[in-house]
C-alpha cells in the first residue's frame, strides 16, 4: 500500500544546491569530453566511458524524440509508431526552407515545428474514429506515406547520396563544432522539458492525463477528447520535427533510410526503459539508449591477439555482441522494473520514506 | 416552471437493431430526487446515455423524441457541451482516474468552472468528504472502492450541474458505504439544489431515498409514481423477479 505523501518537503537550499550542481556539471561536461581530463587529471577512455561529445549531443536531439513521445504516448495515452516520419518531416522542411529557400536558420526551425504540427495533425486525424491497435496501424501507414515522400523529394532534388546540410548559423554563431551544438541543444532540451512539464500542469495537460485513464470518465466530466488528441498530436511532432531537423543539421547528410521504422521503434523502447508518462524518465531512456551501447563497447577488451578462438570471434563481431548485451540488459532491466526508470525511482523514494516512518 | 430534466417520447437503437428505448417520457423536478429502476437489460443505463450524450461511443443512436435540461434540446449534443450546460455524472463502475491524484482528479471535474471558483470548488467537495482530503495527494486508483465512489461524485458535483446522474453507486459496495453516499448525496441535494437522476439495482434503497420513481422494462416505461406508490406496486416486483414468481398478476 502507498503511505501518504508525507516527507518533507525539499528545503529551497538544497533544491538550489542541486540545481546548480547540475548546471555546472553540464556545463563542464563539454571541457571534459573534449579534453578528456578531469580538472587537469587526465582520464583514460575507459575512465570517461568510452563517450565523446558527438554521442551526448546525439543523445540530445533523441530527448526531444522521446520527450515528445512520451508526452503523445505516456501522457495523452495515444501510441504511435510515427515518430520516425515526423523527424524525416522536420529534416525535409529543413531541407526545403534552408538549402531551397534559402531562409535563417532560426526561420527555418520555426517553419519545421510548424510542419510538423501540421503533418503531426494530420495524422491524428484518425484517433478521432478509431481506437487502440487500429490507430496503431493507422500510424504505421502515415511513417509509410511520409517516407515515400521523402524518397521521392529526395531523388527530384538532390539524389542517391542524400540531401545535404550546411552547418547552421544563428547570426555570427555558427554550429560547426561539437561543443557548439551542445550549448545549443542543451539550453533548447531543457527548454521543451520544462514547457512540457508546465503544459502537463495546466488545466489541459490534466485534461490530457485523465483522458489516458479513462476516455469516457473524461468526456462525462466535460473535456472534449477529440480536440486534445489533436493538440496533443501536433505539439508532439512539432518537437520531434525540430529534432528531425537538427538530426539532419547534425549529421549534415541523410537519406531517406536515416528515418525507417526502426528509427521510430527505438522513441518507443526509450520511453518504456524510461517509464511511460514521465518527462524525467524520457530523459533518462534516451541517454540509456544512446549511450549505453558505447559504454558496453569500451568496457570490452580493446584488442586481443592471442585470445584463441574465442577471442578473435569476440573482437570479429564486437558490434553485434555489443547490441547483444545491450538488448539482454533491457530485457533484463524490463523484468526487475516493468515502469522503467521511473518506476523504479518511484519506489525507492516509497521505500525510504516507509523506512524512515519506522519507529 | 420546466423540470429540470425533460424526456419526450424518447427511443433509441443501437446498430439499428431493435430499440433499446421506446417512447419513453420521463421528468426530473427542481431540486428533486428520481429514481430510475429495472431489472438488467431493462434500458437504464441506455438511457442515461441518451441523457448524457455518450450514445454515440456505443453505437447507439435517438430515433424519435428529445431530451430537454432546463427548457433546452439537448438531445444530439456532444457529451463534453452538456456537462457544460449543467449535465453531471457519475459512472457506473467508477471510473476514477487512476494515475492522477485525488486533487488532480477533482481539478478535472472543476475546469468547467472559472478559475477564481476552482478552490471553493474543492473546499465543499473536502467538506463533504473528509476522507478525500486525507488522501488528496494519493493515487485515485490506489483507494478502496467507496473512496472511489466518493470520488467520482465530487467529481461530478464540484462542476455545480443542475442535474446529476448517478449510475450504480452501489455496485460492489458494502451496504453501510452505501448507506453514508446516498446520505451524502441528500446534503448535496439539499445545499446545492442539484436535481438528480440516481439508477440503482437496489430499488428498496433508491426508494427509500428518492421521492419519485420510474420504472422500465424492455425499454419501456411501466410504472411512475411517488416512491411510496412505486413501492407499494405489484409490478415491481413482477419486473426484478420474473411473471411467473408473482401469482395472481395479469400480464401486460
Amino acid at each position: 500500500m502507498n503511505t501518504t505523501n508525507s516527507q518533507p518537503p525539499a528545503t529551497n537550499f538544497s533544491a538550489w544546491g542541486w540545481l546548480i550542481f547540475w548546471a555546472g556539471a553540464l556545463a563542464y561536461l563539454p571541457t571534459l569530453l573534449t579534453e578528456r581530463a578531469l580538472f587537469g587529471m587526465a582520464l583514460s577512455n575507459t575512465q570517461l566511458l568510452n563517450l565523446g561529445l558527438t554521442q551526448i549531443n546525439l543523445m540530445l536531439i533523441s530527448m526531444l524524440g522521446a520527450l515528445s513521445l512520451n508526452y503523445l504516448t505516456g501522457c495523452a495515452g495515444l501510441i504511435s509508431i510515427g515518430h520516425a516520419a515526423f523527424f524525416a518531416t522536420g529534416a525535409m522542411a529543413a531541407a526545403i526552407f534552408d538549402n531551397q529557400l534559402g531562409w535563417p536558420f532560426p526561420l527555418v526551425l520555426l517553419a519545421c515545428g510548424l510542419s510538423g504540427a501540421l503533418v503531426g495533425t494530420l495524422a491524428g486525424l484518425p484517433s478521432l474514429r478509431v481506437r487502440g491497435l487500429y490507430f496503431v496501424l493507422s500510424t504505421l501507414a502515415v511513417h509509410y506515406v511520409v517516407a515515400y515522400v521523402f524518397l521521392e523529394y529526395q531523388f527530384k532534388f538532390f539524389d542517391v547520396v542524400g540531401i545535404p546540410y550546411a552547418a547552421p548559423r544563428i547570426g555570427d554563431f555558427e554550429l560547426n563544432t561539437p561543443v557548439r551544438w551542445y550549448a545549443f541543444l542543451l539550453p533548447l532540451v531543457v527548454l521543451v522539458y520544462l514547457g512540457l512539464k508546465a503544459s502537463l500542469q495546466s488545466r489541459e495537460g490534466l485534461a490530457m492525463r485523465a483522458m489516458r485513464d479513462h476516455e469516457l470518465a473524461a468526456t462525462s466530466v466535460g473535456v472534449d477528447v477529440r480536440i486534445l488528441r489533436l493538440k496533443a498530436f501536433g505539439l508532439s511532432s512539432a518537437i520531434a520535427s525540430v529534432g528531425g531537423a537538427l538530426f539532419a543539421y547534425y549529421l549534415s547528410n541523410v537519406t531517406s533510410e536515416a528515418f525507417n521504422i526502426s528509427f521510430a521503434i527505438q522513441f518507443i523502447a526509450m520511453i518504456i526503459i524510461g517509464g511511460m508518462g514521465s518527462l524525467p524518465g524520457s530523459l533518462v531512456g534516451a541517454a540509456i539508449w544512446l549511450l549505453l551501447p558505447s559504454i558496453i563497447g569500451g568496457l570490452s577488451p580493446q584488442s586481443n591477439e592471442d585470445g584463441g578462438f574465442i577471442g578473435k570471434m569476440l573482437v570479429e563481431n564486437r558490434a553485434q555482441l555489443v547490441q547483444l548485451i545491450f538488448s539482454l540488459l533491457v530485457i533484463v532491466f524490463l523484468i526487475f522494473a516493468p515502469d522503467g526508470v521511473a518506476g523504479l525511482a518511484r519506489n525507492l523514494k516509497n521505500r525510504i520514506a516507509a523506512w524512515r516512518q519506522r519507529p | 416552471m420546466s423540470p429540470v430534466l425533460d424526456i419526450q417520447g424518447l427511443s433509441v437503437a443501437y446498430n439499428r437493431k431493435g430499440l433499446a428505448l421506446e417512447d419513453v417520457h420521463m421528468h426530473v423536478p427542481k431540486g428533486g430526487i428520481v429514481a430510475l429502476l429495472g431489472a438488467n437489460g431493462a434500458g437504464k443505463t441506455t438511457l442515461i446515455r441518451a441523457v448524457t450524450g455518450l450514445l454515440d461511443l456505443h453505437q447507439g443512436h435517438i430515433t424519435a423524441g428529445q431530451v430537454r435540461l432546463s427548457g433546452q434540446i439537448v438531445s444530439g449534443l456532444p457529451a463534453h457541451r452538456l456537462v457544460r450546460l449543467g449535465m453531471g455524472q457519475v459512472p457506473e463502475g467508477r471510473l476514477v482516474f487512476k494515475h492522477l491524484s485525488v486533487e488532480e482528479n477533482l481539478r478535472v471535474g472543476a475546469a468547467v468552472l472559472p478559475r477564481a471558483q476552482v478552490q471553493d470548488g474543492l473546499d465543499a467537495v473536502y467538506h463533504l468528504f473528509p476522507r478525500l482530503l486525507e488522501r488528496r495527494q494519493q493515487a485515485a486508483g490506489w483507494m478502496s472502492g467507496g473512496e472511489q465512489q466518493m470520488l467520482a461524485l465530487g467529481r461530478a458535483m464540484i462542476a455545480k450541474p443542475k442535474l446529476l446522474l448517478v449510475d450504480e453507486l452501489s455496485l460492489g459496495l458494502a451496504p453501510l458505504i452505501v448507506r453514508d453516499i446516498y446520505k451524502q448525496l441528500l446534503v448535496i441535494g439539499e445545499t446545492l439544489g442539484t436535481a438528480m437522476l440516481v439508477v440503482e439495482q437496489n430499488a428498496n434503497l433508491a426508494l427509500s431515498f428518492a421521492q419519485s420513481a420510474y420504472l422500465l422494462k424492455q425499454g419501456r416505461v411501466v410504472l411512475s409514481g411517488s416512491a411510496a406508490e412505486v413501492a407499494a406496486n405489484p409490478l415491481m416486483k413482477s419486473s426484478y423477479l420474473g411473471e411467473a414468481k408473482v401469482a395472481g398478476e395479469s400480464t401486460p
